[in-house]
């Protein structure tokens, strides 16, 4: 569906993206781009939505150049960052533009726009003017005017920023449904945990730069050299008798009530863990992996390249 | 919403279509109705003189009318009635950065320029028209109504496309707009022949029938008055202003916007 093969975005003299290659086959599914601000996110999106042609290599979407492609347009969707719409103008009739713009009309239309703005909670209020609307408001009529069209893919950027935490999980929501119901969904973000709460597979950039790609699990296990922190709540004295013996040890320290210990693969030395405080062996009442989330992974990549 | 089969891209009729009825209704917000004042202003302040001076019996100077067209619409409220509306157009988009949700449509992103302006063009021709009208109550001579009419709309197309097209390729699009129609066309009068051709005011000369004033002694570098026929005048405004949509929808085209509004080195 997409394929990058050493792709790069320049502005003038600033580097928006160095090149990059990857691909992101057919089918339904949610795919995370992680970075901070600055990473080359929003690059990366609009080469993708054929907004911005590359300075160097090639993109292909759907197997063609996006960069001004009907071709291309007509099977996907974007919803860009930020709530900007169209001063002075009417939801539906903006929307029912949009759809004309997307090719459709008569009858398909209208039940391109019902259906948009059904799937987004917008059907009731879709008369009023935009300037008449909360930030959460725009931006569902900004997805809708995304998915009028049914695109196969769907590029969104940033689209929780500004969102009340109702408003984010219901956006999660919606676009679980629409990646179960076939549509593939890129989703950008700098908000770590909610990327980790809504994809099953995550780009990660930095400073222009793809540093990794993969599930948050496969990611975790291309950092071998930076150990996960547990933190192992008991007799601290036991606790730490047990863990000098492990051969995955990297560390140990030891707090009030527990030990922190850092570990090189916690696949390995968890069973383990689990068996002897099953067999009573070891005194433990409470096991919290301090880092073995998308924000730790992203610290430590994003550490080393820094 | 990925079930249905996926929508062939619309023709470039129907983009002109869809965006020109999607943003018609701009036209009836503030700016718009700033842009009907600038014709509604000195014509109804002229039709309140004249009628006032009938009440007191008075009769108004026949050569008012042809002041009013030649000194107000023609020289300045037309040229900023361009200067005000064709920042609603496709610039208003690039510098509100929505931009992009029109880009990321597939269709002819070409047309978009002429599609938005479209709107403005007929709201202001509509009341250029009702401008040119009125001047006939004021004394206007009948037999130069047509002229005058298509002469504004003619002048008011070509100026609308042109400060389309400045307003894409330059930032301060809106400055050089006013000095070229501030500084250049008010030289004229000191303008040879082939430099009087390269200004709107010479082609609404044509159409209209003279300027309002003539030639006075001190301007010394003052040139004959040079004509184009009335219907060439009319063609040229007319393929000049289609020749500026075009530029600027080519130049819409082929420019890389992004999100940002800012360009790429593609």
């Amino acid at each position: 569906m997409i394929s990058l093969d050493r792709a790069s975005l320049r502005y003038g003299p600033i580097l928006g993206l160095s090149p990059t290659t990857f691909e992101l086959p057919e089918g339904g599914g949610i795919t995370g781009l992680l970075g901070p601000n600055g990473a080359g996110k929003s690059s990366l999106l609009q080469l993708l939505s054929g907004l911005l042609p590359p300075s160097g290599g090639e993109v292909r979407v759907f197997g063609q150049a996006p960069f001004r492609n009907p071709a291309v347009l007509a099977r996907l969707g974007l919803v860009p960052e930020g709530d900007r719409l169209p001063s002075g103008l009417r939801a539906d009739r903006w929307l029912r533009m949009m759809g004309e713009l997307s090719g459709l009309s008569g009858e398909a239309l209208k039940g391109a726009l019902a259906g948009a703005l059904e799937t987004v909670g917008m059907a009731d209020r879709a008369h009023l003017t935009f300037a008449r609307m909360s930030k959460g408001m725009r931006q569902r009529i900004r997805l809708a005017q995304a998915l009028l069209h049914g695109p196969e893919l769907l590029i969104l950027d940033e689209p929780f920023n500004g969102l009340d935490p109702e408003a984010r999980l219901g956006l999660m929501d919606l676009l679980r449904r629409l990646a179960a119901e076939g549509t593939r969904v890129l989703v950008s973000s700098h908000i770590l945990s909610e990327i980790a709460l809504l994809t099953d597979r995550i780009l990660l950039l930095f400073r222009g730069r793809l540093l990794a790609e993969g599930t948050v699990t496969e990611i975790r296990q291309l950092l071998d050299r930076h150990p996960v922190e547990l933190r192992l709540a008991g007799e601290p004295l036991d606790l730490a008798r047990w863990a000098v013996e492990q051969p995955e040890l990297a560390a140990l320290r030891m707090e009030e009530g527990a030990v922190v210990l850092s570990v090189r693969s916690p696949r390995d030395i968890l069973p383990r863990l689990q068996r002897a405080a099953a067999g009573g062996q070891l005194p433990l009442r409470a096991l919290d992996p301090l880092d073995l989330n998308l924000d730790a992974v992203f610290q430590y990549l994003t550490k080393d390249h820094a | 919403m990925s079930a249905g089969p996926t929508p062939s891209a619309p023709s470039p009729l129907a983009t002109l279509r869809a965006t020109a009825f999607g943003y018609a209704p701009r036209v009836l917000q503030g700016r718009g109705w700033a842009v009907a004042a600038l014709v509604a202003v000195p014509v109804g302040i002229s039709l309140a003189i004249s009628a006032i001076s009938r009440l007191k019996g008075l009769d108004m100077d026949p050569a008012e009318a042809l002041r009013i067209f030649h000194d107000g619409l023609v020289k300045m409220m037309l040229p900023i009635m361009a200067l005000v509306a064709a920042p609603a157009g496709i610039r208003e988009d690039l510098e509100q950065r929505t931009l992009p949700l029109l880009l990321a449509r597939p269709a002819a992103v070409w047309a978009y320029p002429l599609g938005k302006g479209l709107p403005w063009f007929l709201w202001g021709a509509a009341w250029l028209v009702l401008g040119a009208l009125g001047l006939q109550m004021v004394g206007g001579d009948p037999s130069l109504l047509l002229g005058r009419i298509a002469a504004l709309v003619g002048a008011w197309w070509g100026e609308l496309a042109l400060m389309t097209l400045v307003g894409l390729l330059f930032k301060r699009g809106t400055l050089w707009g006013a000095l070229y129609f501030f500084l250049w066309e008010p030289l004229l009068r000191i303008f040879p022949p082939f430099l009087q051709r390269l200004t709107f005011t010479h082609y609404i000369e044509s159409l209209a029938g003279s300027r309002a004033a003539e030639v006075k002694t001190h301007e010394l570098l003052a040139q004959e008055q040079v004509a184009t026929h009335p219907a060439l005048a009319l063609l040229v405004l007319l393929a000049f202003g289609a020749l500026c949509w075009a530029l600027a929808g080519w130049k819409l085209h082929r420019t890389p916007i992004g999100l940002a509004g800012s360009e790429s080195e593609g």
